[in-house]
């Protein structure tokens, strides 16, 4: 894996807003919205798209996890989702949700997974066709997965602090006042119950932001590589544990590391700041 | 308890199936640029400000007739979430009449009589926020009122 790339190591996860136009009635593409906006798809969607949404579909409702096995076949078959299907995601808030799904497809095993390039944002600015019809599939019989790949794609709080403690790579992409410890929430959200302020000690803050352009798209594989191999100190040969508050922006920076700069060893840490900031005795390093 | 406009709304929704509801709280979105501060129109007290609770500025506008009744004005920037527009349409529509008092003492559980405890229990944190706007600016309208009478006394 090269660390100056001239372009990106998947470019098949990206679909651009043009073609995916083109490719609305495709069989065997599922357009998924997942947005942070709990109502915004029923405002209107891209024409065939179904809505995810990443907590009340996502995650149990009870205990902080992700669904069942059996909950994510059911959501798929519901969808019209069969494992062979491409799932396009997309979303509002630069596609945070649609890659926090992605992700979460991810921790299945649903491999053929895809992100809107400028996500719902862009699509509505280039007035490209949108709809309040709300698409109805055949049901399938989407197979319980055997496995969630959580050692592969996900760490929790014990392996947050092994990443921490051995110096290797862990990118904190709050804004810069959260990861200084300044703000326990991101300006313009609400407190979401966290008691300390500040960062995991050695992390790396480099805001999902740096990301995207302006227009919500991502920036082209040699600037990615420069703001994280040179930047943030990513190796192709070290494992890297990403995480923000929720899992959110971080899912956002997990999908560029992993398809656009092709790294296979990169976690979400999902737990994020709203438990280690809670988490008695979890050591925290405050200011830049 | 509530007024009457309120009582009829929060009846409305409790009697929607869930994605009824949904439905009918995207089409208040959608009217809730009716509820903007009309040309001519003068208001008492305007409270136009980006909080932390909010993704985008909310401004809220109160009028408040000489018999006490109250109208009430919101704008909201472009990226105000859908359900924050709903709750600013159904609440102008609802509070529209009544006393800057009465909006003041009004108990907030019909927030979530009107959400539906599926949208309370994903996303809490956002369906208050209309109407402590609106009690804020009706607080600070009768505080006013209160200061006047006794600087007059």
């Amino acid at each position: 894996m090269a660390t100056n790339p001239t372009q990106y190591a998947h470019p098949e996860a990206l679909v651009e807003t043009d073609w995916l136009e083109k490719h609305l009635k495709d069989d065997g593409i599922r357009i998924v919205e997942s947005n942070e906006d709990v109502l915004l798809y029923g405002t209107g969607h891209i024409p065939g798209a179904v809505h995810i949404d990443w907590r009340a579909d996502l995650q149990d409702p009870v205990i902080r996890d992700y669904i069942a096995p059996e909950t994510f076949a059911e959501l798929c078959s519901k969808n019209g989702i069969t494992p062979d299907t491409t799932c396009v995601f997309y979303g509002d808030k630069a596609n945070w949700w649609a890659c926090y799904a992605l992700w979460a497809f991810r921790l299945f095993g649903h491999g053929k997974v895809k992100i809107l390039n400028g996500g719902r944002d862009k699509w509505k600015a280039e007035q490209r066709p949108m709809t309040r019809d709300v698409p109805k599939y055949p049901k399938t019989n989407y197979s319980v997965p055997k496995k969630r790949f959580d050692k592969e794609i996900r760490a929790f709080a014990d392996e947050a602090l092994a990443q921490s403690e051995s110096g290797k790579p862990l990118i904190d992409v709050r804004s810069p006042g959260e990861f200084k410890g300044e703000v326990t929430h991101m300006p313009e959200y609400p407190q979401e119950g966290v008691l300390r302020g500040g960062h995991i000690p050695g992390a790396k803050s480099m805001p999902w932001k740096t990301a995207t352009n302006d227009d919500n798209t991502f920036k082209s594989a040699p600037e990615l590589a420069k703001i994280y191999f040179e930047q943030c100190g990513v190796k192709p040969e070290t494992e890297t544990v990403v995480y923000c508050r929720i899992g959110e922006r971080s899912s956002h920076t997990w999908f560029v590391l992993t398809y656009l700069l092709g790294l296979d060893n990169v976690r979400n840490y999902d737990g994020s700041w709203t438990e280690w900031g809670n988490k008695v005795g979890a050591p925290i390093e405050k200011g830049a | 308890m509530y007024p009457p406009k309120l009582d009829k709304i929060i009846n409305l929704f409790e009697s929607l199936p869930e994605d009824e509801r949904r439905e009918t709280l995207v089409s208040y979105a959608d009217n809730a640029k009716k509820q903007e501060p009309r040309e001519g129109e003068k208001f008492d007290l305007e409270d136009v400000r980006k909080d932390e609770e909010c993704a985008d500025t909310v401004g809220v506008y109160l009028y408040v007739e000489e018999n006490g009744k109250t109208h009430i004005r919101m704008t909201l920037g472009p990226e105000v979430q859908t359900l924050t527009r709903a709750m600013a349409a159904i609440l102008c529509k609802s509070l529209d009449g009544c006393t800057p008092q009465e909006i003041l003492d009004l108990p907030s559980d019909f927030v979530t009589r009107i959400v539906g405890s599926e949208l309370v229990r994903i996303r809490s944190q956002t369906i208050y926020y209309v109407l402590t706007r609106i009690k804020g600016v009706c607080k600070v309208y009768l505080d006013r009122q209160r200061m006047a009478r006794a600087e007059v006394a």
